[in-house]
């Protein structure tokens, strides 16, 4: 009995002891220190609001809000991009080209993210190549200041770099569509436009909102793009937190970042509750695979 | 018969003599490495590399050799370091930028200093005319009236120009003419951009300021509102926050007035372009980098005594000289001698910029201006403020 019980008990306790104590500790933690209060440099346990009350009436909330903005804009238009390209590798092409151009979307993640960054200041810039090119070519006789340090800059930068991201979840869900059912809908004369907003959008939606967790959670916590590529202290909340903490205010880090989890927790919730993460592989729309 | 048996009592009294010669003699010399082999750890924000070379040192400190570790500049970085790393286990000098002792000291982080164990300390000139008690200047080495900082390298900062698109600037009024509008950066840094921007309100009667050093929260609040009015009108480009980013702001022209650090302009040089460092009237933002013994009981006296002479190496004239040569900082006063005298190591190109850094930093100081407060007494304030400036 004791056997059987560690058997079935002995291996995913691995991985919940992992969880545990890599992730659910250290959040806990943070959760706590968010509450404590600070006494000159020291940190001390307590039961104190006054971090949250900093937060919520200081200026870092229209950082929260602003990045929470700029990371529905940047993954409304990385959806906008990826879920064609995902398409169409799911199913335009063989899927040795989709496994070579899914390989050719990992590319950029082997250069450094902040040399990536750098490599936009360089084109964007007043004195950069599309300046030069849009002057060139007579399509306008000053540089557009727009293009880099603003709100569009950042922009572009959360895009391409999160982008890449959503290809793969969106890819994996529409790959596990059965077919028959598209073809079912053919045959029963909907339109292709129809078919697509009938049949194929609604079961690719759990690829959609993977998709778009993982570019949300990416962008909201960026602190390197908005540094670099943003207008005067553009900043998200990965930049509030760090200078939080640059003055040892570890409790008002805490409870940026508490907030920040919340907020994350949320949207995973209702993740959760909208859809079956099995139907995500297709598991539950292909029975018996 | 063992080996022993074959001394006479004459023989050991003689052998007894000398090593209680060399054994004084060791003594007599401070700053000595007592125990061959052993390692210093050396953690440094990136300036204090002298190319990896520490052959001299080792050559000095009876074969201790320094093993440097990159670390980050700022406040949290360093004591995150010393505190949550174990960095005073870990780390037996660190070299940064000074100012730091209040939260280094009340953290129990660093030693103070017996600079009887350093030689080169009183020889270094820099010390008593710019770091002594008493002046603005000891808040980078000292604290509560003791030492705790070897000074390392000393700078005054102001901003940088771009003399064919403003003609020549000699205030920080600049960075908030309107004739430049959109094309001035700043430092995201309360320290130094905020410290220049009172600088500036105080020598214009803009603000009253008591000390733009370590302002109270009214005045940094009349500071900061000034920097929201011209962030509003559209006078800065960016803030920046990286070396790199600077210099591509000035090489690629991106901004004509930039709020920076000298060896910016020195990069920006070497590509070619025609960058000024400014003279302002209203003088220089002053710092120093310090290198302080971190608090480690468990450390033994011979590693202390390594770690000593790695402070007192870097008082020296061959450390001076090759920090000056690769940063562009001002070091300690031997180091343009050193590298005068030395021809085969600086060659004469070599020890005439060493020179004339020297000598530029140094009229700096002479001139004088604010120095820069690493921990005002109200440095949550300062935060809270810069942050808002940034969301404005």
């Amino acid at each position: 009995m004791l056997r059987r019980l560690l058997a079935r008990w002995a291996f995913p306790a691995l991985p919940i002891g992992f969880a545990v104590v890599f992730v659910v500790l250290p959040l806990a933690l943070t959760i706590a220190v968010s509450f404590w209060t600070r006494v000159g440099l020291v940190v001390r346990p307590a039961f104190t609001f006054t971090s949250y009350e900093a937060f919520f009436a200081g200026a870092r909330l229209l950082v929260f809000e602003r990045s929470f903005l700029a990371s529905i804009e940047a993954t409304v238009l990385g959806l906008l991009l990826a879920y064609p390209i995902a398409y169409f590798l799911a199913f335009k092409v063989s899927p040795r080209a989709a496994r070579t151009v899914l390989l050719l979307f990992t590319v950029p993640f082997l250069v450094n993210y902040i040399i990536r960054a750098f490599a936009w200041t360089w084109l964007l810039g007043r004195t950069g190549l599309i300046n030069t090119l849009l002057m060139a070519s007579g399509l306008t006789n000053e540089p557009l200041d727009w293009l880099l340090y603003s709100d569009v800059a950042v922009l572009i930068g959360l895009v391409t770099s999160y982008m890449p991201f959503m290809i793969f979840p969106l890819w994996l869900s529409l790959s596990g569509i059965d077919r028959r059912l598209i073809q079912a809908s053919w045959m029963l004369g909907a339109p292709p436009a129809r078919t697509f907003l009938r049949v194929t959008l609604p079961l690719s939606l759990p690829g959609v909102f993977a998709a778009s967790i993982f570019a949300f959670v990416g962008c909201f916590g960026e602190s390197a793009i908005p540094v670099i590529m943003g207008g005067v202290g553009y900043q998200m909340m990965g930049n509030s937190i760090a200078s939080a903490m640059d003055v040892l205010n570890y409790p008002l880090a805490a409870a940026i970042s508490t907030v920040v989890l919340a907020a994350m927790m949320s949207l995973l919730l209702v993740w959760y509750l909208a859809f079956d993460a099995r139907a995500f592989l297709g598991m539950i729309l292909r029975p018996g695979k | 018969m063992n080996s022993l048996s074959i001394w006479t009592r004459r023989d050991f009294v003689r052998i007894g003599l000398a090593s209680a010669g060399a054994a004084s003699a060791w003594a007599a010399i401070p700053g000595t490495a007592r125990a061959a082999g052993g390692t210093v750890n050396f953690a440094d924000i990136g300036v204090g590399d002298p190319g990896g070379d520490w052959s001299l040192f080792t050559k000095a400190a009876n074969g201790w050799n320094v093993n440097l570790v990159a670390i980050g500049n700022a406040p949290s970085a360093i004591l995150n370091v010393l505190v949550a790393g174990g960095g005073t286990a870990s780390y037996d000098v660190i070299n940064i930028v000074g100012g730091m002792q209040k939260p280094l000291v009340d953290n129990d982080l660093i030693e103070p200093l017996d600079t009887t164990r350093l030689p080169a300390w009183s020889r270094d000139r820099n010390i008593a005319e710019f770091l002594g008690k008493g002046t603005p200047g000891f808040n980078f080495i000292g604290y509560q009236d003791k030492l705790y900082g070897v000074p390392t390298v000393l700078q005054g900062d102001s901003f940088a120009f771009l003399p064919e698109k403003t003609g020549p600037l000699d205030s920080y009024a600049a960075l908030f003419d309107p004739k430049f509008k959109g094309y001035v950066a700043l430092e995201d840094n309360y320290t130094t951009a905020g410290q220049k921007t009172a600088l500036y309100l105080k020598h214009a009667n803009l603000a009253k300021i008591e000390n733009p050093a370590d302002m109270t929260p009214e005045e940094l609040k009349t500071v900061v509102d000034f920097l929201v009015e011209q962030k509003r009108k559209g006078q800065f480009r960016v803030i920046w926050s990286s070396f790199q980013q600077a210099v591509d702001l000035i090489v690629n022209k991106e901004v004509y007035v930039i709020d920076c650090w000298e060896p910016m302009v020195f990069v920006a040089k070497s590509k070619g372009v025609n960058a000024v460092y400014a003279d302002p009237k209203e003088g220089y933002l002053l710092w120093a980098m310090a290198a302080y013994l971190t608090k480690n009981p468990k450390r033994s006296a011979e590693a202390t005594q390594a770690a000593y002479a790695l402070l007192d190496f870097m008082l020296g004239g061959w450390y001076g000289a090759k920090i000056t040569l690769l940063r562009g900082y001002m070091t300690n006063t031997d180091a343009p001698d050193y590298a005068k005298a030395h021809p085969d190591q600086f060659p004469a190109e070599g020890a005439e910029k060493v020179a004339a850094i020297t000598a530029n930093v140094h009229r700096k100081f002479a001139q004088g201006g604010t120095w820069q407060n690493r921990w005002p007494k109200h440095v949550d304030v300062y935060e809270t403020e810069w942050a808002r400036f940034k969301a404005a």
